[in-house]
């Protein structure tokens, strides 16, 4: 009964796969719905998550950990501790949706263009695996509690760099595809 | 045919008409041209094995031959229709196709060359051999179709709710028949086969009416399902098509040229700081 009970549950699991990719997703490029920057922009935020940071990296500041350390019971500062890890973890989370609408936009421009370079597909595909990857590996030692949250700062920092650069870039995007389309209807 | 099977062979053709007459009426087969081929070579085979089962009788070599083939018959029809599907959407998007066609040639070709290597190697005998082919074929098929919609999935486009529909029919139907195919299989080459060998031919008469149940058995299931898939496509098939739309807006080459770079150069940078994020 080997291979009945390696295909067997394989296929279910292929079918259910196929199922869940088969319903139909909010944010999903419908042909014919429109010029693509209008509609597919809106869809799109490039970055929103990091824009809490200052407000998160003083609840997570160093000096109020040690203070909580100093003067609070120990019991309340290490639930004190815990919960600021728990928000770190979903500040993480945050930056991770960031990163995958920064993806995405690539993703976009690529179904939307007429040529498509080969390497810089699997390039993109393999950055966000990797990323996928990274990103355990820190949520883990985030949970874990040795990642000094300090850290996510410049990480903070990058993307939101990355968040302005990418909605300077869509804007010069919808300015293009605009003339394209003014030129096209002959305005 | 016992009366079961009278009552699957009616049941199952009723269905095969009725999805026939909602593609045509609804003129699906202008949309979706191979689809159209696929459900009436489905019908047709129906018809044409009803035809041999009369006048050649359920169990005459001549109705055995007749049922593999309109089996392998039917499998290269859904290949058609499955390929339709593949290039249904993703043609409008020309970027993406020039990518992604290769890929599913490839992944296709993959498939393929593993049912042929996998029929090969078994014996040729009580239909293992089709048994095995259409196995793979079904493998093949629900491969492709997942291959399809990861694509799609990836890259933010999505199926037409009557594609989608046809797409996931398509694969119901195959995900029964790989376990139903499988299980069968599984029986006559595993446990039953040494019972098969010319020394024990005094057993084949007592062996006649359980290999009889458990061919009713699966044969009702693969009916049953395939039922089941028919009615999914009859219902959405029972409002007129929309009209077809428009392909998307393309944007200018050099805007792929000039971002695509720079944003994978980003996300570069990005997984950077979260490698030295986790040094020690």
């Amino acid at each position: 009964m080997n291979d009945l009970i390696i295909v067997v549950p394989l296929v279910i699991a292929l079918f259910a796969v196929f199922v869940l990719l088969l319903i139909p997703r909010r944010k999903s490029l419908k042909a014919g719905s429109g010029p693509f920057p209008f509609s597919h922009t809106d869809a799109i935020p490039t970055a929103k998550h990091y824009g809490y940071f200052p407000q998160i990296r003083r609840a997570l500041s160093a000096e109020d950990s040690q203070y909580l350390l100093e003067t609070a019971p120990p019991d309340v500062a290490k639930r004190a501790l815990r919960e600021r890890r728990a928000v770190a973890r979903h500040f993480l989370q945050g930056l991770h949706e960031d990163f995958s609408n920064l993806a995405r936009l690539g993703r976009v421009i690529a179904a939307l263009s007429p040529e498509v370079s080969r390497e810089q597909e699997t390039e993109r595909l393999i950055l966000s695996l990797k990323f996928q990857l990274l990103y355990v590996l820190v949520w883990l030692r985030l949970s874990a509690g040795n990642l000094p949250l300090q850290q996510l700062e410049q990480l903070t920092g990058l993307v939101g760099r990355l968040a302005t650069r990418m909605d300077a870039a869509m804007a010069q995007i919808s300015a293009l595809s605009a003339d394209r389309l003014s030129s096209g209807l002959g305005v | 045919m016992n009366q079961l099977e009278t009552l699957l062979a009616w049941s199952t053709m009723a269905f095969e008409a009725a999805v026939c007459g909602f593609v045509f009426a609804r003129r699906a087969q202008r949309e979706l041209p191979f689809f159209a081929a696929y459900t009436a070579v489905l019908f047709a085979n129906s018809i044409g094995i009803w035809i041999v089962y009369r006048a050649f009788g359920f169990d005459s070599q001549m109705a055995y031959y007749w049922y593999w083939i309109a089996l392998l018959l039917n499998a290269v029809a859904r290949s058609l229709a499955i390929a339709e599907l593949c290039w249904y959407k993703l043609h409008d998007y020309r970027g993406i196709w020039e990518l992604v066609w290769r890929l599913l040639i490839c992944v296709s070709m993959l498939f393929l060359f593993h049912a042929a290597f996998d029929t090969w190697g078994q014996p040729n005998r009580l239909a293992i051999y089709s048994l095995t082919l259409d196995r793979d074929l079904d493998i093949a098929s629900v491969g492709i179709l997942g291959v399809l919609l990861l694509i799609h999935n990836y890259y933010g486009l999505s199926l037409k709710p009557l594609q989608r529909t046809i797409a996931a029919g398509i694969c119901f139907i195959c995900a029964v028949d790989v376990i139903v195919d499988s299980t069968v299989q599984k029986l006559f080459t595993g446990y039953l086969f040494p019972l098969f060998a010319a020394n024990r031919t005094p057993l084949w008469a007592s062996l006649e009416p359980e290999i009889a149940r458990v061919k009713d058995l699966f044969g009702t299931i693969h009916l049953l399902c395939f039922m089941a898939a028919m009615g999914i496509w009859c219902y959405a098939l029972r409002r007129p098509l929309p009209a077809p739309s428009e392909g998307p807006t393309m944007l200018p080459a050099e805007v792929y040229r000039e971002m695509s770079p720079a944003i994978n150069m980003r996300l570069a940078t990005f997984n950077n700081r979260l490698v030295e994020l986790l040094k020690p």
